[in-house]
């Protein structure tokens, strides 16, 4: 189809202004001759159809209808290929095309970005709440080893007062407990009862009470702080020890490099005071 | 009957062969078998007006798709190819339209 479309380009351009008229002419006189002839338009197409004659005419039609039918099947095959689709596209066409790509491609790279902002924040977000639970979780473990809910081991020392003559009071006890806490104790149990912030000491014939419990001599006492700091602070003269001894009671300090209070107290939950913080 | 056959043959042709379409004559492809389409329809009312001429079938086909052809090849030269092709279409259109009723009229008598 190409090569018949091209070869007669050039030669029949000159015939261009001519076949005008002519086919004008070809179609001007069919008013005027359609009442003449006696044989009809259907018997001639008949006439024409069968039988076949390979006439001049016939041969060069056929020529020009193959050329048509090709250049249909060509086209209507290269249009109905979708890949090729943008090939008979115009340049306009093709420009107007790229350009609403690259708006589509514009709009979608924002959308891109905008779910990732949101996406980093959302991360962000739960990297904090994470980060704000595992300190919440620091922190309840060591108000929990300040309130006495949770058992703790470190470092520390050991106190026995071995009182055989009964002459250890309470205001003794509250005194070594007092100097232990000024001391840096961390956490303080005697004989099986953990001292705590309200902790309360109070005499019970011969005996001691902690907390309500009744507790007998001898009162160990485990303590867990820095042994080079509680064990001067228990010596010193005019001291805990002194005291205690001057009472007639036995007393033992001994460090250690591991202490486990493992004495608990339930958490109390407060009647009336609520946290202020939110 | 030739003449059909040629048409048949053709297309059968163009389907099988499935030739790649230069990229020079694609844009006039479409136009140039929309214009060889109108010669033919005219071609076929002239017959059964009993006026047919080889001679001015051959001419006229030709001229119709080198003129379309040329029609698109300026109109993209100035600009508004899109348009002319479209404007090229509708009067063949037209033309294609009005020789098919004069055909039908002496085929179906209607």
């Amino acid at each position: 189809m190409s090569n018949e479309d091209e070869q007669p380009e050039n030669r029949l351009r000159r015939e261009l202004p001519e076949e005008v008229p002519a086919s004008a002419s070809a179609e001007a006189p069919v008013a005027e001759e359609t009442p003449a002839p006696t044989v009809t338009g259907r018997q001639r197409l008949v006439q024409g159809l069968w039988p076949p004659r390979a006439s001049r005419a016939q041969l060069i039609v056929a020529v020009l209808l193959f050329g048509l039918g090709f250049g249909l099947a060509v086209q209507v095959a290269s249009n109905s290929n979708s890949d090729s689709a943008l090939r008979g596209a115009r340049q306009e066409d093709l420009v107007r095309i790229l350009d609403e790509l690259d708006d589509r491609t514009q709009r979608l790279e924002d959308e891109k970005q905008g779910l990732q902002k949101q996406r980093d924040e959302l991360e962000n977000s739960s990297d904090q709440a994470e980060e704000a639970r595992k300190q919440t979780a620091e922190k309840e473990k060591q108000l929990g080893i300040l309130a006495g809910t949770v058992a703790a081991q470190g470092p520390g020392i050991t106190m026995t007062i071995d009182d055989t003559k009964g002459t250890v009071e309470a205001d003794m006890l509250l005194d070594a407990v007092q100097e232990l806490r000024a001391a840096g104790a961390e956490a303080i149990q005697v004989n099986g009862v953990r001292v705590v912030a309200g902790t309360y000491l109070t005499d019970s014939d011969k005996s001691v009470s902690v907390d309500g419990n009744k507790i007998n001599a001898p009162y160990r006492f485990k303590v867990i702080g820095k042994p080079q700091d509680l064990e001067p602070a228990l010596n010193i003269p005019g001291g805990v020890v002194q005291t205690l001894e001057k009472e007639q009671a036995t007393v033992t300090v001994g460090r250690s490099s591991k202490i486990v209070v493992d004495a608990l107290r339930a958490a109390k939950q407060p009647d009336y005071a609520r946290s202020s913080s939110r | 009957m030739i003449a059909v056959l040629g048409l048949i043959v053709g297309v059968v042709a163009g389907i099988l062969v499935r030739p790649e379409v230069p990229v020079v004559v694609e844009p006039y492809l479409p136009i140039a078998v929309v214009a060889a389409l109108d010669a033919v329809f005219g071609g076929l009312r002239a017959m059964l007006d009993g006026i047919f001429d080889d001679k001015v079938f051959v001419v006229s086909f030709l001229s119709n798709v080198v003129v379309a052809a040329l029609i698109v090849f300026l109109g993209d030269k100035l600009g508004v190819g899109a348009q002319l092709s479209t404007g090229v279409v509708v009067v063949l259109g037209i033309r294609i339209f009005s020789n098919a009723a004069a055909i039908r009229r002496h085929v179906f008598r209607a």
